[in-house]
């Protein structure tokens, strides 16, 4: 299912290219999904629970908020990249499947935004403001959907510094975020 | 959806009125851009049929296929005319003010108010436009990418705007949209406008830094008090 509408987008897929591709008979389908749209709901949880998972595994949770948030966006990255059809799917396409399917996308961000929030210690007691973390996704996924549209998946991991910028600003302003994203391109990641 | 009596004003008299052929064509054509878009906002974009679109415009089958080759080319237009009239209700707003913090907060709430005047049609232009396939898709990000030469002026008025990465602005751009998408998800539209004072904090810090743009939104905090 994610590598058809990684490829041919949700609109076109049908369900006969999803059965050719996983080679499996049309009646084992339906035993299991009602349908295409039924399909890649379960098709995109298991694959925002999997990437979920991998930044959660990888997260060391002594390490400073911001080295937290470098490491995962570069988990996110990186997974993004060796799988284009995957970054198709959960960036792009799943927001053309339906009200049901953007609900579930929404649950998918609001799991990582709530780690993003615990950047609002760094600002001291300003008051930053409650949705502040679905801007900085929001920038993160902009950059990421545009090098999408563009077919570059491939190159994700180069942009790495301007979608930690990215990601980072709404919470440091410019210096740090700057200063952060210098490191991670000398760093050469 | 009811025909809006505005709609009616610049719909040309029938039968014989001497107008020239280009002016008869581009009433249709704008009569039809806006019919596109109320239809395609009520029933969705897989739905819409091209006789939706002749019947909500009041306009013919031969003369919709003299316009446009299909429904998808009609409605690329469409958005691409909407986009159009939103960037510039956004400029006029911003042009008015001097200071580039007034500016953003300016076009901010055009913004906020505009969508919010037209949650069907808001929900259209931000979200479900990725379900009329690639080509809408990239009309989308080109009509983000259109708010970002109001961010890059701050490259000018911030200290240090200049060594800000190339990117600042398309990320600024993406932080708007991402918040205002996530509510009209939530099906808030009427809400947008007081997102302001969040996103002019949001967008402004990327340039200015928590304390300055702290200090903007106060004043405008501020400003909303004493009116």
């Amino acid at each position: 299912m994610i590598r058809v509408v990684g490829a041919k987008g949700y609109r076109e897929t049908v369900v006969a290219d999803v059965i050719a591709e996983a080679e499996i008979s049309r009646a084992t389908f339906y035993e299991h999904f009602d349908g295409k749209h039924d399909c890649f709901l379960a098709a995109y949880e298991m694959l925002a629970g999997q990437v979920f998972d991998e930044v959660a595994a990888q997260c060391d949770w002594g390490a400073p908020w911001v080295s937290r948030m470098t490491a995962g966006l570069t988990t996110i990255v990186d997974r993004l990249a060796v799988d284009p059809a995957l970054a198709r799917t959960v960036v792009v396409e799943v927001v053309a499947a339906g009200a049901d399917a953007r609900q579930l996308h929404r649950n998918a961000t609001a799991r990582f935004t709530e780690y993003l929030d615990a950047g609002r210690e760094l600002a001291g007691d300003r008051e930053l403001p409650e949705n502040i973390s679905l801007m900085s996704a929001g920038a993160v996924s902009g950059l990421i959907f545009d090098e999408l549209l563009a077919g570059r998946a491939d190159r994700l991991p180069d942009r790495l510094p301007d979608l930690l910028f990215a990601m980072l600003v709404p919470y440091l302003g410019p210096q740090a975020a700057a200063a952060e994203m210098r490191r991670v391109a000398a760093a050469g990641h | 959806m009811p025909r809006g009596r505005q709609e009616e004003r610049w719909r040309l008299p029938r039968g014989r009125h001497g107008l020239p052929p280009e002016v008869v064509s581009r009433s249709q054509r704008e009569r039809l851009l806006a019919a596109t878009m109320r239809i395609v906002a009520a029933k969705g974009y897989a739905a819409t049929r091209v006789t939706d679109l002749t019947e909500e415009a009041g306009i013919s089958r031969t003369t919709f296929y003299e316009l446009f080759a299909d429904k998808e080319a009609c409605f690329l237009a469409a958005y691409d005319n909407a986009v159009d009239g939103l960037v510039r209700r956004i400029s006029a707003a911003y042009e008015a003010e001097r200071r580039w913090p007034d500016r953003i907060r300016a076009g901010l709430a055009t913004l906020l108010e505009a969508l919010a005047e037209d949650p069907a049609q808001a929900r259209l232009g931000l979200v479900d436009v990725a379900a009329a396939g690639p080509a809408a898709q990239r009309r989308f990000r080109a009509a983000v990418q259109r708010l970002m030469p109001f961010f890059d002026e701050g490259r000018d008025f911030a200290p240090g705007g200049r060594n800000l990465p190339a990117n600042a602005s398309r990320m600024a751009a993406g932080a708007v949209v991402g918040l205002i998408s996530d509510e009209l998800v939530a099906g808030r539209a009427e809400e947008l406008p007081s997102l302001l004072s969040d996103l002019l904090f949001a967008t402004l810090i990327g340039y200015l830094g928590p304390d300055a743009a702290a200090r903007e939104v106060g004043e405008e905090a501020s400003k909303q008090l004493r009116t």
